[in-house]
């Protein structure tokens, strides 16, 4: 393990406390403040992975996770980016696109393969002829993609989410970003800081050169986060990437969590009032002949390895940049102890005359209008051939690190995602925001801006630009911080130069694509003119870097190409997540959220199998046998008890209650009588039923009424939306979780309810489909109503929840004698089958219709001015010969029932089987289909499929229905 | 969600507390004389504007009303518009 500065006042890292890792099966340490990246290179590793497409040897290039170079596994997951992941004690880390190894990986040869795989070729290479494809599909395959990942792989690690709403949302912690923030915080505004790494600084943070006044960038850096953490209304967020911006000032980004945090990602979505805009520079690559070689970093990558990570980034370099920040690191390494044999800088003139001198007394040779145009070494490099620009001049230095840089590029994702637009800057040289989103603000690197003083007054503007927003900042400090900043230097002039004078075949301009320079010429003279169509044709910028190494460059280099003049220079689209991000992190917490009845807890104790349905859980068995025999015959014979708590139950009240009753119920509402019940269905403006339950008169202008469990959380929204127009003047309210429901049915059931309660239960003082309130042992409020949904006699109870668990034992209690026993949905659904009540959603599905169904007997045809909901559907529907009816069958020759939802078919489908099955009331198969009205005449054979039954069928006969208790004497009795 | 929805009642929320509730096409047409083509149009067909329509919305995770608002589809932000007929009817309802 290489030496480390630790003098350093910039260093991240704490060389004292070490890390251990596994790499490839080793043991390995690294520090403490170390990525996964640092830690790797500080152990001599110089490949990370291979590439998509040649397999080429790649390595640390950018250190901010720009590119999918430093992709690995680690601990399982593939495609972490290692230089943005901090290293844990214990971490596994596995290369990743290999065969073999990074170091030598068999499919290297793929590189001499590149005439095989020109741009596009997937689209146009090995299809003729047609018979190669597939083959030569299969090995692309095998060999394409970045990452390992089985198709049952479970995401480790914990997740959250967090919903902010704020005044102010800063994007960037650099200078301008915490200006801004501070800005807007000395406003009395609350303000939310976002930075994507794990410390506050930015452009400053890592740098030696003074600020003013003997101070360092550093030490100001260092100040202004200072003065951040302070502020008490700034919430700073550290190691969070913002990926979305959106209109009304939306912010979205996901945040990294350190050891103390619950979350390994934590998802962050932030409403704030205004949006600043200071996410700075990335640099902008330099193309030339393998310009992604391991040994090829970017100017802030090797600066910030030192700065950072207390690293050296090589032994001898050669520097190729655009940029005074290239100077300065020059410097600033060559200080360290790094020897530099060269430094090649684009620009003819124009450099910063301060570190020129500095070069010229450290003795460092500096070519000015010189490039680099070839990294030579077959894994790593070796050395480096630099040329004039116009190539005809080269000279060619042994070296194991290049410093390459072609300039800088804003990182303006944030504004256009928001719908703001860039413009091409002759003087820069980058996309400069030109029109901002509303209430967004630009700052600091973004506009262009280079000089310290010139960022940070650019931050301040734009804070109070944001402070304005938020009505808190008055016109005049806005036009003196706009003077201010006028007052500083502006934009300096950037280099525009994309490739060094090189034919391109081994010149990346996308690494996570490998796409070349050759490749989009191929794109173009295929006539792929736009960069937008050249992205797509090419791939360039559609891998885990998000365009951030190719963005700038291809729509330079394609200007260049094709001549075109710099108005026509527009940057291709970028998308949020701008930068890569966890799908789990957009999941968030699995709440696993549902509702229990008041009778969970004892239903559990009573060995009760439960299921969740819809958004409840129920019983669905009270034992492992899932035909319920036991359950079902014990209503049939004695008595039974069923929780029915999630139906859905509501009050309806006010002047105009039955108005609105009469809207949404097919049925003559007015009809309802007190002490009655009656049945009736909803159904939507297509006539397709979509409810029904039972409507009681509870007094003048008061209704009680239930729907089914699915359909109560929208039966409000349902009923006011159908008389949104009409002002009706009436109360809603929702008992479904204030009351419980017991139903008690079997021939018993009146036997057990009459030792319960004291008023008279006989069939003539209590009849079927009659509705009573009373209390139970003088204290529990109950409703009760007698129905025969499963075809016994029934009483339904509905009392306050709170109440649930004491009926509910004196029932038990009380039906000891007649061996009272809990049955559960699946029972339930068997016996009310048994006597042909339907259940919504199983005997109907979205199309289904009132009359399809059979229950056109609820339909009331002479109420046109209540203007029920479906009822000119249904009347349209009423002759529709092509509809398909609900029918009762029995299987033939004693064979089994079908399965829930098997086709009934001819030569083609012509129904499906709703519920059907085994009967042991009846000692046969039963069930209900719907099926086309050709076959719904009694005795039809219906031929019934099965999946995967092949060639063999099964047959039933349609029947009259009721199967159980056609006259309805038992539930009557 | 970007879309920020004000709520008579509640104010501006985000629209994650809302639900859509289509184009406002008027009241219920009366049933006298009404063909089935019309009647279709009025359940099925909208207008689909690109750019400022009035809607309904049901605040489902708030107060539960159905109100109208003015959104620009093509920007998804809302508009105020001035309703001459809004500030009548709140007249009239004082008055009553």
């Amino acid at each position: 393990m290489m030496n480390r500065f630790n003098h350093l006042p910039t260093l991240k890292v704490d060389t004292t406390q070490k890390l251990a890792f596994i790499y490839k099966g080793e043991k390995y340490y690294g520090v403490k403040g170390d990525t996964v990246a640092s830690a790797l290179f500080a152990n001599g590793v110089r490949i990370f992975g291979r590439s998509l497409k040649y397999h080429r040897p790649r390595g640390l290039y950018s250190l901010d996770g720009e590119c999918s170079n430093t992709c690995m596994e680690v601990d399982g997951v593939p495609n972490v980016r290692c230089e943005n992941t901090l290293l844990e004690d214990g971490m596994v880390i596995k290369e990743q696109n290999v065969k073999g190894s990074a170091e030598k990986d068999y499919l290297g040869f793929l590189d001499k393969m590149d005439w095989m795989m020109p741009a596009g070729f997937y689209y146009n290479v090995m299809h003729k002829p047609a018979k190669v494809w597939p083959i030569a599909m299969k090995q692309i395959r095998k060999a394409a993609g970045l990452g390992k990942i089985s198709p049952d792989y479970e995401m480790p690690g914990k997740f959250d989410e967090i919903f902010l709403n704020t005044d102010v949302c800063v994007i960037g912690g650099g200078p301008s970003g915490m200006t801004a923030a501070l800005c807007a915080a000395q406003k009395g505004l609350r303000v939310v800081l976002m930075e994507s790494r794990p410390w506050l600084g930015g452009f400053f943070e890592y740098r030696s050169r003074e600020y003013q006044d003997g101070q360092t960038l550093n030490e100001r850096a260092r100040h202004l986060a200072k003065e951040v953490e302070a502020q008490d209304n700034i919430r700073v967020f550290t190691h969070t990437s913002a990926v979305g911006t959106y209109n009304n000032n939306l912010v979205t980004g996901f945040q990294i969590g350190k050891k103390e945090n619950v979350f390994d990602e934590r998802y962050i979505e932030i409403r704030a009032k205004s949006v600043v805009a200071a996410a700075g520079c990335i640099e902008r690559p330099l193309i030339f002949d393998h310009n992604e070689r391991p040994g090829v970093m970017q100017i802030g990558c090797a600066l910030r390895m030192a700065k950072t990570y207390g690293q050296m980034p090589g032994k001898k370099a050669v520097f190729s940049i655009g940029h005074d920040l290239g100077l300065e690191a020059a410097l600033e390494l060559h200080d360290l102890g790094l020897a530099i044999a060269c430094i090649a800088d684009i620009r003819e003139d124009g450099q910063d005359s301060d570190l020129v001198r500095k070069i010229e007394d450290k003795k460092i040779p500096l070519l000015k209008g010189w490039v680099a145009t070839k990294a030579h070494g077959a894994k790593i490099v070796k050395k480096v051939s630099i040329s004039s620009l116009d190539g005809q001049v080269s000279k060619t230095f042994p070296c194991d690190l290049i410093v390459a840089s072609a300039g800088m590029t804003p990182v303006t994702g944030h504004i256009t995602v928001a719908q703001g637009t860039l413009k091409y800057d002759n003087h820069t040289g980058f996309f400069l925001p030109d029109m901002m989103p509303e209430k967004m603000h630009a700052a600091g690197r973004i506009l262009g801006l280079n000089d310290p003083l010139s960022i940070e007054a650019s931050g301040t503007l734009a804070g109070l630009q944001a402070a304005f927003d938020c009505e808190n900042c008055s016109i005049q400090e806005i036009g003196e911080a706009k003077k201010a900043l006028e007052n500083l230097p502006g934009p300096v002039r950037g280099s525009k130069l994309v490739t060094a004078p090189v034919k391109g075949r081994k010149s990346f301009i996308c690494f996570d694509e490998d796409a070349t320079i050759k490749n989009i010429k191929q794109a173009i003279d295929k006539g792929f003119d736009m960069p937008e169509l050249i992205k797509r044709f090419t791939a360039t910028g559609l891998g885990p870097g998000q365009g951030g190494i190719p963005g700038h460059n291809l729509p330079l280099y394609v200007a260049k190409y094709q001549a075109l003049p710099d108005i026509s220079i527009r940057p291709t689209n970028v998308r949020p997540p701008l930068v890569p991000t966890l799908i789990s992190t957009y999941a968030g917490v699995n709440h696993k959220m549902f509702k229990i009845t008041p009778m969970d807890e004892m239903q559990k104790k009573d060995g009760g199998v439960f299921r969740n349905i819809g958004v409840w859980q129920r019983a669905r068995y009270f034992s492992n046998d899932v035909t319920c025999q036991n359950e079902i015959e014990n209503v049939r014979k004695n008595v039974g008890m069923l929780d029915g708590s999630t139906l859905g139950k509501f009050r309806i009240h006010g002047p105009d209650a039955l108005k609105a009753l009469q809207r949404v119920f097919v049925s003559d509402m007015t009809k309802v009588k007190q002490g009655r019940v009656k049945y009736s269905a909803m159904c939507n403006d297509d006539g397709c039923v979509i409810d029904d339950g039972v409507v009681v008169k509870q007094g003048e202008n008061d209704y009680y009424f239930t729907t089914s469990s699915g359909r109560a959380g929208q039966t409000v929204e349902w009923i006011r939306y159908h008389t949104r127009y009409d002002g009706w003047d009436f109360a809603l309210v929702n008992l479904t979780d204030s009351l419980g429901v017991i139903n008690l049915s079997g021939p018993n059931a009146r036997k057990v309810l009459e030792k319960i309660v004291d008023i008279e239960l006989s069939n003539e003082a209590f009849g079927y489909s009659e509705y009573k309130e009373f209390k139970i042992a003088d204290a529990i409020p109950t409703r009760a109503m007698r129905l025969g949904f499963v075809g016994e006699l029934s009483y339904e109870l509905h009392v306050p929840s709170s109440y649930m668990k004491a009926v509910w034992l004196m029932l038990r209690e009380a039906g000891k004698e007649f061996n009272i026993q809990n049955f559960g949905v699946e029972a339930q659904n068997v016996l009310r089958m048994e006597k042909c009540h339907i259940i919504l959603g199983q005997e109907s599905e979205q199309r289904t219709n009132l009359l399809d169904v059979g229950l056109g007997f609820l339909w009331d045809r002479n109420k046109a001015d209540a203007k029920t909901v479906g009822a000119i559907a249904l009347r349209q529907a009423e002759n529709d010969q092509t509809r398909l009816k609900l029918v009762g069958f029995k299987m033939e020759n004693n064979t089994r029932a079908p399965r829930d939802g098997a086709l009934v078919v001819d030569d083609k489908v012509r129904g499906y089987i709703a519920t059907a099955r085994d009967s042991f009331s009846l000692n046969e198969a039963v069930g209900m289909a719907l099926v086309e009205g050709e076959l719904s005449k009694i005795g039809t054979r219906l031929e019934i499929y099965e999946d995967e039954c092949g060639d063999d069928r099964i047959y039933g006969t349609v029947v009259k229905m009721p199967f159980y208790d056609p006259e309805g004497t038992r539930m009557k009795m | 969600m970007a879309l920020t929805i004000t709520c008579p009642i509640c104010g501006k929320r985000n629209g994650y507390e809302f639900r859509f509730g289509g184009e406002e096409k008027g009241p219920r047409p009366d049933e006298k004389d009404l063909t089935p083509e019309k009647w279709c149009d009025y359940v099925h067909m909208n207008k689909c504007v690109a750019g400022v329509q009035e809607e309904w919305w049901f605040h489902k995770d708030g107060c539960g009303s159905w109100f109208k608002i003015h959104r620009d589809t093509t920007t998804n932000l809302e508009k105020e518009v001035k309703d001459e007929n809004k500030v009548q009817k709140a007249k009239s309802g004082g008055q009553k």
